[in-house]
């Protein structure tokens, strides 16, 4: 029986009822009179407390509290892929019909529209056996997405004792049932999960394949597997949303989640104009086919805050276990214990570090383990997964506070965004000194396959011109430059090299702002070949000025904006003029 | 809200600290509802209610609870929350920080009464910002635009120019080419009469005051009525723009002293801090004002915040303006070097940036180049920035030619491109033509960010 | 929260009074629209001064003198309105005070009883009313048990104040508080048939 109290304490998002000795822990609530959406988080005798998702202004005590029986609870089928839902899954579009350009309260939508009618095409047959995660057929979603149709992971399993044919059919067309133990079930294109739950899988993968996002400084120098997890801190106006939209648009996944968390609203309306006219690099089709959002902005109410990550990842894992590389992108985190830490003091709860509740570590342990690669439940075998990017915002940009400290203790790959890097228009400002990648040895064999085999010993040794130049600056902010021998002057020049022509990158340029895996490593090949060249130009007898006035100098910087990642012969040619360039100052052969 | 059943007054004061009043025996009172406290001498005073519940009710008193008394004092629930009654005819006109007249007219007949803290706008149906506000500044309009729709705060310091410089901005402020309707928002928190009276002056001497509302919560005003003035400000703002359809420009001064009003309830909450003892929601109640900025799907206004706040000690790591940056979109931030140089307006371009601008500008609105050669002064001025650190270390007899040519650049940058006179209005082809004589100055082969094309056409070697 | 016998009382006492405002109101526009042509010649006088100090200049004064004439104009209406408004509502008041105290006044005194001792939760209250409205009060009491009407009267228009035997709750149901609750619509209501609108 579901539970009937009376609030008796509003304050905030925070509510507490009595006469709730039947609700259960993080069951959904509809409270007052105005029918608003919360979750019960605490129950002491018959009293609950209610962290509601809508804001409480107007609510009265004595005003009723109605349970529902079920937990927060995602509706997972097809329909969901182009939504931008606010954290409780709710399409904002739908709510926008019922309120206007402003969000009401106590509106009830359903998540994806039940009456539209997919094409399905069964993959089983009566009389089959089927288990929790078997894919008894598919749908087209959208020109990207092919949406299999599986047994709901909490099923019993059991044998097919009635199947449709191939045909058109909505959501609450009963597609099969099942039988088991006389125990009939039946099974439609839809089914619902609870969002604090993580979705089952049979065995878990190494991380090996790296995540193309086609930004230089990540997938050369920082790179993040499919299936791993990341983070990225940074104070404001150092370039975050930026770079992860540029992710969100380049990842070579098959779909994205992002998650506006306490974020901006326009940020949310840029994606939402941009990505239907953004072309998918290798399909050709708009990015907004693959892409999902999940908006609760900053003035939003706080609890559905909270609840708007785990919406996020579960939506992520159901396309995970069709067997799908998906990212999902969560701006920001700090905004998410943010929520934690208003609703753990309105619990009147005893703090830990700025006020953060002692669990802070523990829900983000939690959040970040539901990243993997995973073979899926059930059959025919399905591997997939889901890659976790967090971004992080530190209060005045200092990455000791909690949120960030807690944070790299769960993940592997570390971009730290500067202040200073952004101050000087250098974007992204991902500093090449503070952010590591725990996925560099794992996925050095993609690359020596797929581009280069000497794509680690090139990449280590353009690494070690930036170490080499870190080291120098320290002399140079003492002493002045001329204080430094022709060799370790060209040291800085090449650092400066690869600075701009390879660690920036232009994010609003229709050429740069994606670059190629050949078109990195050659770009970066062409760095490290300056450096020898010039270091032999150098022995030589060369003059320094004369290096660094080569035509071919502002060419190379200019090069990741002028040539296209279809015309890598350009950058080929710009090899050869090197070559001919460096012979002119020299005036002996330069060897290879 | 409806008015349910609202109207009875309660008489058992339990308990009066700070600005809060808790009144116990309370039978009918919803969390938010508006409340009239009256005095033993019947002066009434406006509240709120911060917390209901099991008889009790926190209210929080906006005019302050000094001369309250336990015995004698009544609060009158009044059935529904604080709402700001709207029309056309507040144009022109001068409340005070609760939105009551305050230039002896008469209260506005309302064309209808809006709940002050406003609904969030629903993300799908706000209109991405993309048209061009030409302010009239160089700095701003070529290096940090503003558009129609975005909140771009000014970072200041006490005592240094943002109000002339704000002032500017909201005589100064068109859309190039559009004679559409627009208005003035201005609300004045905790300030100075003087500095007020300079805007109203401002607005005046420029023609501006018939379309302009002025809320002002002066200095000597109850500290905690500044949580109300942003509100009462930003619901006339809506209404101009998503119901007239005026495009309106919202200057908000001091947002410090906001932040301060709001430590001062929570510290009488006696709720767990955060950093600096500012409440841990400080952000998002932060976010309740700023994001009410914005363009609407569907609807001709828009709604332009520039927010004014004084980062104490300087410090832009500080709670409010580091909250504050993670919020607007951008910031223009006032250096104090600059300002002690006497330059106007001082603005560090590094520090700065307008997130909406590559939007706002480029083919159609500015012009094809402005992006690149906006990326180019910044990177060009960083790097006089270094080189002048640098002079400063090893003297300019240490400094290669290229560097010197540097320094030569940001002399120039700060006498003939950011300088400009209070009323000198400068359109955006002069700002750009300003931008490429300090390219100019650098050879060719320094310039890295501007498409070979660009250079052609503008760059002009002296 | 209207009240049928309130709302035709004022609509009466409206229709009544209209006409003498109505010229009222011409006269305060006439006004008005004499310092908007009064500031055209002023304007131009010193248009033609200043002329010579250049066009900028001139352009602001002339925003200036134009954008504060609009002003001022437009504030002398709004307090010509608010006279009339006024007006209306003191004449309104005068008549109410006045009204006949039998036949449907009495359900008006229950009618406000009714709200007031649901509000409250409770007809255990104190009643208190003015000196002519005592008798129609004390005879719809016997209705709510526990009440009980005070010996002191209150200076009002009519209708009725309780109060909690306890003293902690009070409700005011006078009709002075449901005019001054309701006045902002009335108002508007008002100006409205002024032809004022916005």
């Amino acid at each position: 029986m579901a539970a009937q109290g009376r609030i008796v304490w509003v304050s905030g998002p925070a509510v507490r009822a009595d006469g709730m000795a039947e609700a259960k822990m993080y069951e959904t609530v509809v409270v007052g009179d105005s029918k608003l959406v919360g979750e019960v988080i605490r129950l002491t005798g018959d009293v609950a407390f209610i962290q509601v998702y809508e804001s409480t202004s107007g609510l009265k005590p004595g005003e009723p509290v109605i349970g529902t029986g079920n937990p927060l609870s995602v509706v997972l089928g097809p329909g969901i892929i182009g939504q931008l839902y606010d954290g409780i899954q709710r399409p904002l579009r739908e709510l926008s019909k019922a309120s206007g350009s402003f969000i009401g309260r106590g509106i009830t939508t359903t998540p994806v529209d039940m009456a539209k009618k997919y094409h399905f095409v069964p993959t089983v047959s009566s009389g089959d056996e089927v288990a929790a995660g078997n894919v008894i057929g598919t749908v087209q979603e959208t020109d990207l997405i092919e949406h299999s149709i599986m047994v709901p992971p909490d099923h019993a399993g059991g044998k097919i004792t009635n199947i449709v044919p191939e045909g058109d059919y909505d959501l609450e067309t009963e597609l099969a049932t099942t039988e088991k133990n006389g125990q009939t079930v039946s099974l439609k294109m839809y089914h619902k999960w609870p969002v604090r739950k993580p979705r089952p899988y049979k065995n878990r993968y190494d991380p090996t394949v790296p995540l193309l996002t086609g930004q230089r400084v990540i997938d050369t120098f920082f790179p993040i597997a499919k299936g791993g997890t990341g983070s990225i801190p940074g104070a404001f106006g150092t370039g975050k949303t930026v770079t992860l939209h540029q992710i969100a648009k380049w990842a070579d996944s098959q779909v994205v989640v992002y998650i506006g968390c306490g974020e901006r609203g326009n940020e949310m309306t840029e994606v939402l104009v941009e990505f239907p006219h953004l072309k998918d690099p290798r399909s050709g089709k708009p990015l907004m086919d693959r892409t999902v959002l999940v908006a609760n902005t900053s003035n939003m109410p706080v609890a559905a805050r909270e609840a708007s990550i785990y919406t996020g990842v579960t939506i992520a894992e159901y396309y995970r276990d069709m067997g799908k590389d998906v990212v999902l992108v969560a701006d920001s985190t700090s905004r998410w214990a943010e929520a934690l830490r208003e609703m753990s003091g309105r619990l009147e709860e005893m703090p830990a570090e700025e006020g953060y509740p002692s669990y802070l570590a523990s829900r983000l342990a939690e959040f970040y383990e539901r990243a993997g690669r995973v073979r899926a439940a059930g059959s025919p075998d399905r591997d997939g997964s889901v890659t976790l990017i967090g971004a992080v915002s530190p209060s005045g940009g200092d990455f000791t506070e909690p949120v960030t400290t807690h944070t790299m203790r769960f993940i592997k790959t570390f971009w730290a965004l500067d202040a200073k890097l952004a101050y000087s228009r250098h974007y992204p400002s991902i500093n090449w000194m503070n952010s590591y990648s725990g996925y560099l040895a794992d996925i050095a064999k993609w690359w020596s396959e797929n581009i280069s085999e000497d794509w680690f010993d090139i990449r280590s040794e353009t690494y070690g011109v930036l170490q080499r130049e870190d080291t120098l600056k320290e002399i140079v902010r003492l002493l002045g430059p001329e204080a430094l021998p022709d060799e370790e002057k060209l040291i800085l020049e090449v650092a400066r090299m690869v600075k701009i022509a390879l660690l920036q990158q232009n994010s609003f340029d229709d050429v740069d702002t994606y670059c190629s895996p050949e078109k990195q490593f050659k770009l970066m090949k062409l760095c490290v070949d300056f450096y020898k060249k010039g270091q032999q130009a150098l022995k030589e007898g060369a003059a320094l000025s004369d290096i660094r006035e080569l035509g071919v100098v502002s060419s190379l910087l200019k090069a990741r904006m002028d040539v296209k990642d279809d015309e890598m012969p350009k950058l080929d040619k710009l090899d050869g003029d090197m070559q001919e360039q460096f012979k002119s100052i020299s005036g002996v052969k330069v060897s290879n | 809200m409806s008015a349910k059943g609202g109207g009875v007054q309660y008489s058992k004061i339990a308990e009066i600290k700070g600005p809060l009043v808790v009144v116990d025996d309370v039978e009918n009172a919803a969390f938010d509802e508006l409340v009239e406290v009256e005095t033993k001498d019947g002066e009434r005073r406006l509240g709120k209610v911060l917390e209901v519940g099991n008889g009790k009710a926190i209210v929080q008193v906006f005019e302050g609870t000094t001369g309250l008394s336990i015995s004698g004092t009544n609060a009158k629930f009044v059935g529904k929350v604080m709402e700001m009654p709207v029309s056309r005819e507040v144009l022109g006109r001068v409340f005070d920080g609760l939105g009551r007249p305050k230039d002896g007219l008469p209260d506005p007949i309302a064309d209808k009464f809006v709940d002050i803290n406003g609904e969030p706008m629903n993300p799908e149906q706000r209109e991405y910002p993309k048209d061009f506000i030409q302010t009239g500044v160089s700095v701003i309009d070529g290096l940090m635009t503003l558009v129609r729709g975005q909140k771009l705060p000014i970072f200041s310091g006490s005592g240094m120019s943002h109000n002339l410089l704000a002032a500017q901005i909201a005589r100064q402020a068109s859309v190039v080419g559009t004679d559409d309707d627009f208005a003035v928002v201005f609300a004045a928190i905790g300030v100075q009469y003087s500095e007020a009276e300079y805007f109203r002056r401002s607005l005046e001497e420029s023609g501006a005051l018939k379309r302009s509302v002025l809320f002002l919560n002066t200095a000597d005003d109850p500290a905690i009525e500044r949580i109300i003035t942003p509100r009462v400000a930003l619901t006339v703002a809506e209404y101009l723009a998503f119901e007239l359809g005026i495009h309106v420009l919202v200057v908000i001064t001091d947002m410090t002293n906001y932040a301060e009003a709001l430590r001062e309830i929570s510290a009488a909450r006696e709720e767990v801090p955060g950093r600096k003892g500012y409440p841990g929601y400080l952000y998002t109640d932060l976010s309740t004002l700023y994001e009410r900025a914005g363009k609407l799907n569907g609807k001709k206004g828009s709604v332009t915040q520039v927010p004014i706040l004084s980062m104490p000690s300087d410090d832009i790591t500080h709670p409010i303006p580091d909250l504050t940056g993670y919020i607007t979109e951008g910031q223009i931030v006032v250096g104090r070097d600059l300002f002690r140089q006497g330059v106007y307006p001082p603005i560090n371009i590094l520090m700065s940036l307008s997130r909406l601008m590559k939007d706002g500008i480029g083919e159609g609105s500015t012009r094809e180049d402005h992006s690149e050669i906006s990326n180019q002064v910044y990177d060009a001025y960083s790097r006089a920035q270094e080189v002048r650190a640098l002079a400063g270390i090893v003297g300019k007899a240490g400094l290669t030619e290229i560097d010197l040519r540097y320094l030569e650049l940001g002399d120039t940058f700060e006498k003939e491109f950011l300088s400009q006179a209070t009323d000198e209005n400068r359109t955006i082809e002069e700002t750009l033509t300003l931008m490429w004589k300090i390219v100019s100055k650098l050879p060719k082969n320094e310039i890295t960010k501007i498409k070979d094309r660009y250079v052609e056409q503008y760059y002009k070697e002296e | 929260m209207t009240n049928p016998a309130l709302e035709q009382t004022i609509d009466k006492i409206l229709n009544q009074t209209e006409e003498g405002i109505l010229s009222n109101i011409k006269s305060a526009l006439n006004d008005s629209y004499q310092t908007l042509d009064d500031a055209v010649p002023r304007l131009e006088q010193e248009y033609d001064k200043i002329l010579a100090d250049g066009k900028k200049e001139a352009d602001k004064i002339e925003k200036q003198i134009i954008g504060s004439s609009d002003l001022e104009a437009r504030n002398k209406q709004l307090m010509a309105l608010e006279q009339s408004v006024d007006r209306v509502f003191s004449q309104a008041l005068d008549q109410i005070a006045e009204t006949d105290r039998s036949g449907n006044y009495s359900d008006l005194i229950k009618s406000l009883l009714d709200e007031s001792t649901k509000i409250l939760g409770t007809s255990e209250v104190v009643v208190f009313t003015n000196s002519k409205d005592r008798d129609a009060v004390q005879s719809a009491l016997p209705n709510y048990p526990g009440s009980e009407l005070s010996p002191k009267t209150i200076d009002c228009l009519g209708g009725v104040r309780i109060q909690s035997k306890d003293g902690t709750m009070t409700f005011d149901n006078t009709i002075d508080a449901r005019i001054e609750r309701l006045k902002p619509l009335i108002r508007k209501e008002i100006a409205a048939k002024f032809g004022v609108t916005n």
